[in-house]
């Protein structure tokens, strides 16, 4: 009686194991960018001010690889204003934290170190905002769980949607600003051409008849 | 007795805990500097998954609108197939159902020599259909409509996405449209008065006294 227990809660271990494992396979996915053997490879992202991106990468092992040889790579992530904000040499997975303190473009460069024949494979999964939550913690201090926690997250979405939505409404202000002083612009300085073409020749008309009266010709 | 049925009941809540977040679809929005052939590779879970997406091209100094003829877009299956192909635009949106599962591929080619930004947006949409239901007793018909429900507000948020990627492209053309007003307007006001300038020096010169006598 016992034994039967125990198998049983040993096969639905493992059946857990199996599918925790599954999940994180599945989570663990992002992109997958080859990195050249000279040069560096770039990905970037116009990001807001105020944002958590959170970043996920690693070397994806070579199937064709003869010499199993470990394939480093090095990566510097940069702000837009210059600052480092990360930066590691040769290494074979790493992740990477942090939150937007200026709104521009946030950039992200690969590439080898060492001498390489062949490209390398990263896999970058790159999170902003609402997507880099952490709906485990969410989880456990909501105590919300299963279908609760997946409208949780649609609640969320649609908030972040709204905020977008606001965001671009900002946008489009800053940018009919922009093109309404363009328009003005391009009238009012149209029309001081024509002023100058005139103003200049005057000028010349004047300045010729002076000189030849100057040089009794006239 | 009421410990065992709770340990049973906490244990199904983890396990369909794990399933729904086995429904995690990826969702990737990232920039890419083409200089000739980028490619990105995205990975399909399932068979018969919707992958959606849209790319814009956004940073571009060309001179004229008509000279950059835009860049091409391929996704490969993993089988080796084209799955979709859009040639020469400046941007586009793009959606199919992915026949096999697998490691997919999403190249863009740029002809020019100039090298182009290209903002990306891919998302991969798992629904769980019918022979998922009946093959895992604990889905429940409210996961299909929850997962329908997050695809929709997933398609919400990638026409966002590309809206945004969009104005981007619009602010380079904006900026640059001020950049050239004030620059050609300020530079043609110097040519006008350096040409008239040298228009009257040539004249004084054509009545010049080493020159008049002889000509005028």
């Amino acid at each position: 009686m016992e034994k039967k227990n125990q198998t049983k809660q040993l096969r639905s271990a493992i059946t857990l194991l199996l599918l925790l494992l599954l999940t994180l396979i599945g989570e663990s996915q992002g992109i997958w960018l080859s990195i050249p053997t000279s040069g560096t490879k770039c990905v970037s992202e116009e990001i807001q001010s105020n944002v958590v991106v959170l970043a996920d990468y690693y070397v994806v092992a070579d199937e064709v690889d003869h010499h199993h040889q470990i394939h480093t790579v090095s990566l510097k992530v940069t702000s837009p204003y210059g600052n480092n904000l990360h930066q590691k040499e040769n290494v074979t997975h790493g992740q990477f934290a942090f939150t937007s303190a200026e709104s521009g473009t946030y950039l992200a460069c690969f590439w080898l170190q060492n001498k390489h024949e062949q490209p390398v494979t990263v896999s970058l999964d790159w999170r902003t905002g609402i997507s880099a939550k952490d709906w485990e913690t969410v989880a456990k201090k909501e105590k919300i769980e299963g279908v609760q926690l997946e409208l949780r997250k649609l609640e969320a979405a649609v908030e972040a949607i709204r905020e977008n939505l606001i965001y671009m409404k900002h946008r489009e202000s800053d940018m009919r600003e922009v093109s309404e002083a363009t328009n003005a612009r391009v009238a009012w300085f149209s029309i001081m051409s024509l002023g100058v073409c005139i103003l200049v020749g005057a000028l010349q008309l004047w300045h010729l008849k002076r000189y030849f009266r100057k040089k009794k010709l006239i | 007795m009421e410990q065992t049925q709770w340990k049973r009941s906490s244990k199904m809540w983890m396990v369909l805990a794990c399933l729904m977040m086995s429904f995690f679809s990826s969702i990737e929005s990232l920039s890419v500097t083409v200089n000739d052939v980028e490619c990105v590779y995205e990975y399909v879970l399932y068979e018969g998954d919707t992958v959606s997406g849209n790319f814009v091209v956004v940073d571009h100094d060309i001179f004229w609108g008509s000279d950059h003829p835009g860049i091409d877009f391929t996704v490969t299956s993993p089988a080796g197939n084209t799955v979709n192909n859009i040639k020469g635009t400046s941007g586009d949106k793009f959606q199919f159902k992915a026949p096999t599962h697998g490691m997919y591929k999403f190249c863009f080619h740029n002809p020019h020599s100039t090298p182009e930004t290209v903002s990306f947006y891919i998302h991969v949409g798992h629904i769980p259909s019918e022979h998922d239901l009946a093959k895992d007793e604990h889905l429940d018909p409210i996961n299909v409509k929850i997962a329908e429900l997050r695809e929709a507000l997933e398609s919400v948020t990638a026409e966002q996405k590309y809206l945004k990627a969009r104005d981007a492209r619009h602010r380079h053309t904006n900026e640059s449209t001020r950049k050239r007003v004030v620059f050609y307007t300020v530079g043609e006001y110097l040519l006008l008065a350096g040409v008239s300038a040298l228009q009257v020096i040539y004249i004084r010169r054509l009545f010049s006294k080493s020159v008049a006598y002889n000509r005028v």
